[in-house]
């Protein structure tokens, strides 16, 4: 029987299994991706400060930590199942079974499917595909592309594109349909991006802050939204243009795209075509929590989180009893929150299972640390992180209390 | 907008959803069943938010804590072998 | 061929000199690097199409690069629906692309058995 199995390799994960490593827990972690390091090895972007985030890095380090302390980690592993039997959790996965006292759940977030006419052609794929094929693999998606979706993700995905040789036409909004909404309306896009300006790194600042200033500058700055769109990184960010369906019969020929209102809907005979031979989709994230599901975990919708996650304590415990959460499966965040929730999930783990008092100090600090690092993120998914992660924490208080 | 695939698994439109929705006046498990929205190889994993979206627009409904869908096991497709506990080979 | 390997990053450097890796699909002989996965060394030979979708015959190439929509399975020496996106390359590998299936119900298919006599009737079950 394992002390604790951590499902999923990425920040949190990896973090998580250091510090149960530390306490001596007999530990496995396993991921179905043959690197180890989850999303975070894709990152690649300049802080404020200037100096670059690299991803790559990141997650050597955390691997580095985590083979120094002698951990079992396993890629290639899928689990399908997990099942809570007596006192103890049984995880189904393709290489067997597995047993343990504790689970954490670390398997991050999934993308949102922005739904666009011919998105099934080889050569459209989500902005994620593109930054791990091009970040990781090494590997040009194509020569020249457009990027569907306006958001904090795609324009720091677009300049990664950029940075590895690969062309990017532009950036357009989805078109309208009740699937994209609000993605898809230039005043709700701007005022999106005005909000989290002052977060994001250094070119996004700058387009960030001609509009920030208030409610009136934005929607005249969508009204007035220059014909050639406004570029950061030398990439076209087009407000007022949307994707109307991507061209090709055996891979992707070209794509349409046409004007759109200051609220979205197409103006007639506006649209173009536009050569390209790739698609990016980036409808943002959410957390990808379905083995939380399977396990009877008790959910919350909170918007600010980037939709339904397992409520959870802010020491990452579920109100399944030996369940653990953390990193994006709580919430999108970025990978420095999910590393340090990781820490925190780790001190609980070994604090369950060792009854050590002292860990009481370093999870406070710990769970403290979670704060700052989220006061000082640089990207931000969300403005309103504290109200939602309020929500949650109130949700376990009330399903701790009834228990009791 | 006619031929919007939402559901890549199984090639479900965003026309197809929106007019069984209504039809059939459908809880969420219903327009999966009537429609294999979601049914398909991935599980639902990436048409699961636009499913619901279309559902919740169509009901006027705002999203609920329960998540729409109920998953189930295996939440990854897995060979009936495996199922059985045999480990697949790699 | 063509290669889209980046094998210069201003920020990320040179690619490290790698040992190459030979493999086919549906037949034909490609080469990536190690630590390529199926998805990643044929994109590098500029393939992207990876299947036809079961029934439509749609084609299909990967979507989501990190193994959660399975639109990137193909065969593995005669292994069905492996995510050639998670799937490392190995030396002397068979992969080959996942084609249309034959779909009993559907009323315009005039191969397969609609009813259990018809199945014996075209020599089933003997």
């Amino acid at each position: 029987m394992l002390d604790v199995i951590i499902i999923g390799a990425g920040p949190a994960g990896l973090s998580a299994a250091i510090e149960c490593r530390k306490n001596d827990l007999n530990t496995l972690v396993v991921d179905e991706f043959p690197k180890l390091g989850g999303r975070l090895l894709g990152q690649l972007h300049q802080e404020p400060t200037g100096e670059w985030w690299n991803g790559i890095e990141e997650a050597k380090k955390l691997v580095d930590e985590a083979q120094r302390l002698n951990t079992d980690i396993r890629t290639g592993i899928s689990v399908h199942h997990v099942a809570k039997v007596d006192d103890h959790f049984v995880v189904h996965t393709n290489d067997g079974k597995f047993e343990a006292t504790n689970v954490l759940i670390a398997t991050g977030a999934a993308e949102t499917a922005v739904p666009v006419p011919g998105w099934t052609l080889p050569g459209v794929m989500s902005i994620g595909a593109a930054q791990v094929m091009t970040n990781v693999h090494r590997v040009k998606v194509g020569e020249r592309g457009v990027i569907v979706g306006v958001n904090v993700l795609s324009a720091a995905i677009a300049h990664e594109l950029k940075l590895g040789g690969v062309d990017i036409h532009s950036m357009v909004l989805p078109s309208k349909n009740v699937i994209s909404a609000d993605q898809a309306e230039p005043y709700a896009v701007m005022e999106r991006l005005s909000r989290i300006a002052h977060l994001a790194p250094s070119a996004f600042i700058r387009f960030g802050s001609k509009f920030a200033k208030s409610p009136i500058v934005q929607k005249l700055a969508v009204k007035l939204y220059p014909k050639n769109g406004i570029t950061m990184f030398d990439i076209p960010i087009h407000l007022r243009k949307a994707i109307v369906s991507i061209n090709g019969t055996e891979q992707v020929e070209s794509v349409t795209i046409a004007k759109v209102t200051p609220e979205g809907d197409i103006i007639p005979n506006s649209e173009e075509v536009v050569n390209v031979d790739f698609v990016c989709i980036a409808g943002g994230l959410y957390p990808l929590a379905e083995l939380a599901a399977v396990m009877g975990c008790e959910f919350k919708y909170v918007e600010e989180l980037g939709g339904h996650v397992p409520v959870h304590s802010e020491a990452m415990e579920t109100a399944v009893d030996g369940l653990f959460v953390a990193g994006n499966i709580t919430g999108i965040e970025s990978a420095k929150v999910a590393r340090s929730q990781g820490t925190v999930a780790g001190l609980s783990i070994a604090k369950r299972m060792t009854n050590d008092v002292s860990l009481d100090r370093q999870l406070d600090r710990a769970m403290q640390n979670v704060k700052t690092t989220r006061d000082n993120a640089t990207i931000q998914f969300h403005p309103h992180i504290y109200r939602g992660r309020e929500r949650v924490k109130a949700a376990y208080n009330r399903i701790t209390e009834t228990k009791e | 907008m006619k031929n919007t695939i939402v559901c890549r698994c199984e090639e479900v439109t965003l026309e197809q959803l929106e007019q069984t929705a209504k039809q059939f006046n459908c809880s969420p498990r219903e327009l999966k069943l009537r429609t294999r929205a979601g049914m398909g190889f991935c599980g639902g994993r990436t048409c699961r938010p636009a499913v619901d979206k279309v559902l919740l627009n169509v009901t006027d409904l705002r999203p609920s804590d329960n998540v729409p869908l109920k998953v189930q096991p295996p939440v990854r497709p897995i060979s009936l072998s495996s199922l059985g506990g045999a480990i697949d080979d790699k | 061929m063509t290669n889209k390997r980046i094998t210069h990053h201003p920020i990320l450097g040179s690619l490290d000199k790698q040992s190459t890796v030979s493999f086919t699909f549906d037949g034909k002989e490609y080469t990536g690097l190690e630590n390529d996965t199926i998805a990643s060394a044929l994109m590098a030979n500029g393939v992207r199409t990876l299947r036809k979708h079961e029934f439509s015959g749609n084609p299909r190439g990967i979507y989501c690069n990190i193994g959660h929509c399975f639109e990137c399975r193909v065969t593995v020496n005669g292994k069905e629906n492996i995510r050639a996106c998670l799937t490392p390359i190995v030396h002397d590998m068979v992969v080959e692309s996942g084609q249309v299936q034959p779909s009993p119900l559907d009323p315009t298919n005039e191969v397969l058995p609609k009813t259990y006599e018809d199945y014996e009737k075209m020599g089933g079950n003997q």
